[in-house]
């Protein structure tokens, strides 16, 4: 027992010198850790050192919109958006961060590139580009294009849509559809004009998002 | 279930269930309510742990481990874990002494507990270290259980991590008591096997008994490997392990110098090899592994160079994860050879019993057996697909399967030259060649095969209940008659129930 006692006297005055090696940490809860740092070191695991990840569990980040970034992450931190990917991953990962590194984190991402995600179903893409450009009048249900942009880029809070993960979206319209997840935003009332089909096609289209016209 | 259940609550009212119920109440539904380094990360565990079924890690927890544990914020490095389980083997009726070769058969017991020490203590340096409490360690001669204490599974790494946007070079230096303990995936010797094993016989066939890829030196060593990971993509480890005393004693602390493994000098080397590939929500793991260790037969005595043997084992294994909520799949494979050269006093004093005395079989005919082999050959052989839904419900089949030579050495039972097979309880014959019961080998061969059945349910995420079925088709080298006795392998089929909690 005396050399356990010993370990744990060595471990523990290890820990409180507390080095800290600002270029490669780890650490989420020191302020001066560059968010860069934070980008390669934390979040690259999952969402890919350029935001695009191999998973679609995870959200591509790259050429997300900057302000919609900074968003998800507040609200991630003040667990106003508390989806089930939005709990189990990010409320932890994010309860210490600053502001200005979840702004520098924003940065990081809005500048990198997005790559394009697989085309699924034909018939099922073709079917969401309808819903995405013009909507479901009958039920009311506006375009995506309205708020999202042409192009899928998004705008301010307003997130870039084009080759997001067909299962990320979907996961995330069943959740305004169906859940108090993500309150005080349009989807609520947008999602609940979409059936799971219509989901499911609006999703895959935007994955692959083709450009022709 | 019902009668489980209230026997359960009549036997361990302060027990296991309580424990469970303690923990569920401990906890509220919330990422911070989890052991220490879930309250680092402030996720939730199916972020590292696949499905939520600890210990196996996603392709995320990989990293957080091989990063040395240092991702997070640094918290008290503390958390406590519990299992409760039963046990029923199918036939308890061949032995002359059922209370004792099935002790504890069909009776709720509070099995072990753990404490482990761990998390972020500097950028680059972190801990694993598990201390666990085995409620029934020890066996009396009166037939009682004492509880015992020791050092359990032990990690200790500085890691640091050169990632850009063309290269990503994660490398490290671990400290440890155990050959594969510091291996991210989960067909490594040391995490294939999960479930806590209790220690009364009653539990001596479940599935954690059974056979298991593994390495002939066993743990409680102390171990210094560094390891790479290369772009995430191919990953190298070496190290070398040695007996675990002097200021590294505290990896095997608990343990008194008959039962600390004793190894020869520090090359006793230890390699692993992975190729690991990710493409959406799949990732495939192929590698090797092995290691050379050089063991006294006796803990306590380290004298005579005659008492040295030698250990080589070379292992291949594969695992295969689909992660992509609500389904996560995983299919497992490890296999490993082992060859183990005995000690020159071992091969010249051939088979002993539980007290060190020779033991002098013949066979049938009265002959004398054939000499002892110098080496054995083993090899095992273990898959297992799983499945879990919504990291909530899950089961899965494995199968086992161990091989090898057959030796003199390897018999504990057999026939005595004027009584025959015989385990003597009462003394009364006067046998010098006393067979073994239950555990007994009759042919020298370690053939072992069959399958285990499970399901299970994580009600909240740091509480499993599961059950577990383990039958066997062969057992000791025969499906029939293995311990000379007339005991089949089917016999040892258990069905193993748990209940398994940390916080």
């Amino acid at each position: 027992m005396k050399k356990v006692k010993l370990g744990l006297a060595v471990a523990l005055a290890l820990a409180g010198t507390a080095c800290s090696n600002l270029e490669r940490s780890r650490d989420l809860a020191n302020p001066n850790v560059p968010p860069a740092v934070t980008a390669m070191q934390v979040c690259s695991i999952c969402h890919g050192v350029t935001g695009n990840p191999v998973s679609p569990i995870f959200p591509r980040l790259a050429g997300q919109q900057r302000d919609y970034l900074v968003a998800q992450l507040e609200q991630f931190r003040s667990h106003h958006r508390a989806d089930p990917a939005g709990f189990e991953y990010m409320f932890g990962l994010s309860r210490n961060l600053t502001d200005a590194q979840i702004q520098g984190l924003a940065d990081y991402f809005t500048k990198q590139v997005p790559l394009p995600g697989a085309p699924g179903d034909p018939a099922l893409m073709a079917a969401g580009k309808e819903i995405f450009e013009k909507g479901v009048p009958e039920k009311a249900t506006p375009p995506c294009v309205a708020c999202h942009g042409p192009k899928g880029e998004g705008v301010a809070t307003f997130p870039r849509l084009a080759y997001q993960y067909a299962d990320y979206l979907s996961k995330q319209m069943h959740v305004f559809r169906e859940t108090e997840g993500r309150p005080n935003t349009p989807m609520t009332q947008v999602a609940h004009g979409l059936s799971s089909t219509q989901v499911e096609a609006v999703a895959a289209y935007l994955q692959a998002f083709p450009t022709q016209k | 279930m019902r009668n489980i259940g209230a026997a359960l609550r009549g036997r361990l009212g302060a027990g296991g269930v309580s424990l469970a119920l303690l923990l569920l109440a401990m906890a509220p539904y919330e990422a911070q309510a989890l052991p220490a380094f879930a309250r680092q990360t402030g996720q939730n565990c199916v972020a590292c742990h696949a499905g939520g079924q600890f210990p196996e890690l996603t392709p995320y927890g990989r990293m957080f481990k091989l990063t040395g544990y240092t991702i997070g914020t640094r918290v008290v490095p503390l958390s406590v874990m519990g299992v409760a389980g039963y046990a029923k083997v199918a036939d308890t009726s061949k032995s002359d002494n059922p209370a004792s070769d099935f002790y504890k058969n069909g009776v709720p017991l509070l099995a072990s507990g753990s404490v482990f020490i761990a998390g972020k203590l500097t950028d680059n340096i972190g801990a694993f270290s598990q201390i666990t409490y085995d409620n029934y360690a020890n066996l009396a001669t009166d037939n009682q259980y004492a509880g015992h204490t020791q050092a359990d599974n032990m990690d200790f790494r500085y890691a640091d991590r050169f990632i850009d946007g063309n290269r990503d070079i994660v490398f490290g230096v671990s400290l440890n008591n155990n050959p594969s303990v510091s291996d991210p995936w989960n067909t490594a010797a040391a995490w294939m096997q999960y479930v806590p094993t209790p220690s009364p016989a009653s539990h001596q066939f479940i599935d954690g008994k059974s056979p298991f890829p593994g390495f002939g030196s066993g743990g409680n060593l102390a171990g210094l490997s560094a390891y790479l990971f290369w772009n995430q993509t191919l990953y190298a480890e070496l190290g070398s392990y040695r007996t675990s005393k002097g200021a590294l004693s505290f990896m095997s602390a608990g343990l008194n110098g008959a039962s600390t493994t004793q190894l020869n000098g520090s090359n006793n080397p230890y390699w692993r090899l992975a190729l690991s590939h990710e493409w959406g929500p799949h990732n495939l793991m192929v590698g090797t592994s092995g290691m050379i260790a050089h063991v006294y037969d006796a803990n306590s005595d380290i004298t005579d160079p005659n008492d040295l043997g030698r250990f080589k084992n070379v292992g291949v294994d594969a695992q295969y994860q689909y992660i992509l909520d609500p389904h996560t799949v995983t299919v497992q494979m490890a296999y490993t050879r082992q060859t183990q050269d005995y000690s020159a006093n071992t091969i010249a004093n051939g088979p002993v019993d539980a007290n060190g005395n020779p033991l002098v079989f013949v066979d049938a005919n009265g002959n004398p057996l054939a000499p002892v082999n110098p080496s054995d050959t083993t090899n095992i052989f273990r898959a297992k697909l799983s499945y879990v839904y919504q990291a909530r419900y899950g089961g899965s089949v494995a199968l086992f399967n161990r091989t090898g030579t057959s030796n003199t050495l390897n018999q504990n039972s057999g026939y005595d030259p004027v009584f025959g097979v015989t385990s003597d309880p009462t003394g009364a014959l006067g046998a010098t060649a006393l067979s073994t019961r239950v555990t007994g080998n009759f042919s020298g061969n370690p053939g072992t095969r069959g399958y285990t059945y499970e399901a299970f349910w994580m009600p909240v995420q740091y509480v499993r209940a599961g059950v577990q079925y383990t039958a066997y088709s062969k057992y000791n080298g025969a499906s029939d008659n293995y311990d000379g006795f007339g005991r089949n392998a089917r016999d040892n089929n258990t069905l193993f129930l748990y209940v398994w909690g940390a916080y």
